[in-house]
């Protein structure tokens, strides 16, 4: 009985904690309102294609192509990318565009950079695959050196293993 | 707060040593001099007389004692207690426009004077290479074998944002630093003379990557080439006339030796993965490379005028950086698994044709080896749960020195 006493005092304390009072300067606390942080989209550059990646670092109506770790063959949830790309490639005529190729941040010098160099080069073969004349297509790799993202998560990782595309200016 | 950081840096040093301690210890310690720093100098210098004994511990041919001795710089007094000594050096230091030192190097036992020099050069900045002068000074007199390397610069590009990076000179114990070349792009600096006037390194700037060569006294640049996708100066000939090249007029890297007195290009390297960080050996008739032909970054060989391509490595399933001196090869494996997060890399020790393969590190992610140009020395980026440290490996000594470092992702190093 005596345990039951005491729960219970214990609850009304609690629930006394979260109700709004305001504190001597007439400040009202309110922890449920101060959550975790809300979201923040910008979906000018965003393109619904089915990959379930809703981020893009490309330009001029580009979209990024994503690969795997240590890996730069395109996955077929990057079909729809490339054929954006290409379609948008036949838009802008004779004008120049790179394929920029990027890695994530593990790996060492000159291999990394060999290996952003291979998904731009597989970039360029998929585009060309898809019918569309890349000889105004130029590429270079960037290695680790342009990350979009620098948090120690796999999607933040993940967003830097890419070929962005755009226009050379 | 500095001798705080003092503190910090030998319990982070000593701790780091300590897990690289299975090295195999080939030269006997008595074999080595034994030696005592005086200071003699109106203010002691915790940080030069720091740098002193990394020189004198890292030659692999001193048994420095570490304790502090103050005393009159000019007179011949021995302390009864460092009689046994070999040696004692007395050093004065004077930092003001400039820095001054004088030594004195002293038989223990009696206090003959058997060799003295001073050094004075208009910059504070520049203090760590007085010592290193000084040091190696004294083993020249000694008659030990070379040290020069301490008097050398290391250069090397550490990323400042994206698509931003820095060219920085710095000592071997990376207590000097200088940003040499800032604003965009540029990356993968290598030295491109004997005497660390000149470097090549690779631009950014323009639509293609783009390799120079700069006078980093004069500022004056020439465009060496320039390729598609990639381009990076793996290699300079012993006489500096040819450079061997990771280039990608083909969409994939491969490895080029450039002729600089004709301008030829020859194709070293054909293969549809990935070929890069060529580096001589075999007096410069073959190279050692990394290639994904295996379907994994590992060590190969190829003969520059015959195309068969061996295997120099036959562990490890990232072998994906390495540098050589005549037919010796350094190389860093990864010995974990994780596709993200920390991973350990250690450094190996071969030779060009195979065989017997020596490990030089143990812990931690050990990268970017390079070696001293007399070979005798192995530099590496250590990283660790403690942090960053630029290391070296003194290959006969055996002895190991690392250097707490803070600066942002190195991008590449040469020395």
């Amino acid at each position: 009985m005596k345990k039951i006493y005491v729960s219970t005092i214990a609850l009304l304390m609690l629930s006394g904690c979260a109700q709004n009072t305001p504190d001597a300067s007439g400040n009202v606390s309110d922890a449920n309102r101060i959550g975790s942080d809300t979201i923040s989209i910008d979906e000018s550059n965003m393109m619904e294609d089915g990959s379930g990646i809703n981020y893009n670092s490309s330009s001029d109506g580009f979209v990024s192509v994503y690969f795997d770790f240590d890996g730069y063959t395109i996955a077929s949830s990057m079909e729809n990318r490339v054929r954006h790309n290409a379609t948008k490639l036949q838009s802008v005529g004779s004008r120049q565009v790179k394929l920029e190729g990027n890695c994530d941040e593990f790996g060492t010098d000159e291999y990394n950079y060999a290996l952003g160099l291979k998904r731009a080069k597989a970039v360029k073969d998929a585009l060309a695959d898809q019918g569309v004349n890349t000889s105004n297509v130029v590429m270079v790799s960037f290695g680790e050196s342009s990350p979009v993202c620098s948090d120690p998560t796999d999607e933040c990782y993940a967003q830097n293993r890419r070929v962005d595309l755009r226009l050379v200016r | 707060m500095r001798r705080l950081l003092l503190l910090w840096t030998v319990w982070f040093t000593t701790n780091l040593l300590a897990v690289d301690a299975t090295l195999k210890i080939e030269k006997d310690v008595e074999q080595r001099a034994r030696i005592a720093l005086v200071d003699g100098s109106a203010e002691h210098h915790e940080k030069f007389f720091d740098i002193l004994l990394s020189d004198l511990k890292i030659s692999g041919h001193f048994l420095a004692d570490g304790n502090v001795y103050k005393g009159s710089f000019s007179d011949g007094f021995i302390d009864p207690k460092l009689k046994s000594r070999d040696y004692l050096l007395k050093y004065n230091l004077q930092l003001g426009s400039g820095t001054t030192l004088y030594i004195r190097l002293l038989r223990g036992a009696d206090g003959t004077e058997l060799f003295k020099k001073s050094y004075s050069i208009p910059d504070t900045a520049k203090m760590p290479f007085v010592a290193h002068k000084a040091i190696s000074d004294i083993n020249a007199y000694l008659k030990y074998p070379d040290i020069s390397w301490l008097n050398r610069y290391v250069v090397f590009t550490r990323y400042a944002g994206k698509q931003t990076s820095e060219i920085v000179l710095a000592d071997y114990t990376f207590t000097y630093q200088k940003p040499i070349i800032r604003g965009g792009l540029n990356v993968f600096p290598k030295w491109a003379d004997g005497n660390q006037r000149t470097l090549y390194y690779t631009s950014y700037k323009g639509v293609l990557p783009t390799l120079y060569k700069i006078d980093i006294y004069t500022g004056n640049k020439s465009k060496i080439i320039s390729s598609e996708g990639m381009l990076v100066c793996s290699d300079v000939s012993k006489d500096y006339s040819k450079l061997l090249l990771t280039m990608a007029p083909h969409g994939h890297a491969d490895i080029y030796e450039l002729d600089l007195s004709t301008g030829s290009k020859k194709r070293v390297t054909d293969f549809h993965g990935i070929d890069v960080n060529g580096k001589y050996v075999d007096n410069e008739k073959s190279i050692v490379f990394i290639s994904s032909r295996l379907g994994y970054a590992n060590v190969f060989r190829k003969a520059i005028d015959a195309p068969a391509v061996s295997p120099v490595v036959y562990h490890g399933r990232n072998n994906n950086a390495c540098d050589t001196h005549d037919n010796k090869v350094v190389y860093s494996s990864r010995e974990s698994s994780s596709s993200f997060g920390s991973n350990t890399f250690n450094l190996y020790l071969t030779s060009s044709r195979g065989g017997d393969t020596r490990p030089l590190t143990t812990t931690g992610s050990n990268q970017f080896p390079r070696f001293s140009q007399d070979g005798s020395v192995v530099l590496y980026i250590k990283q660790s749960s403690r942090g960053s440290a630029i290391g070296y490996i003194n290959l006969a000594s055996s002895q190991s020195l690392l250097f707490p470092v803070s600066i942002n992702k190195i991008q590449s190093i040469d020395w």
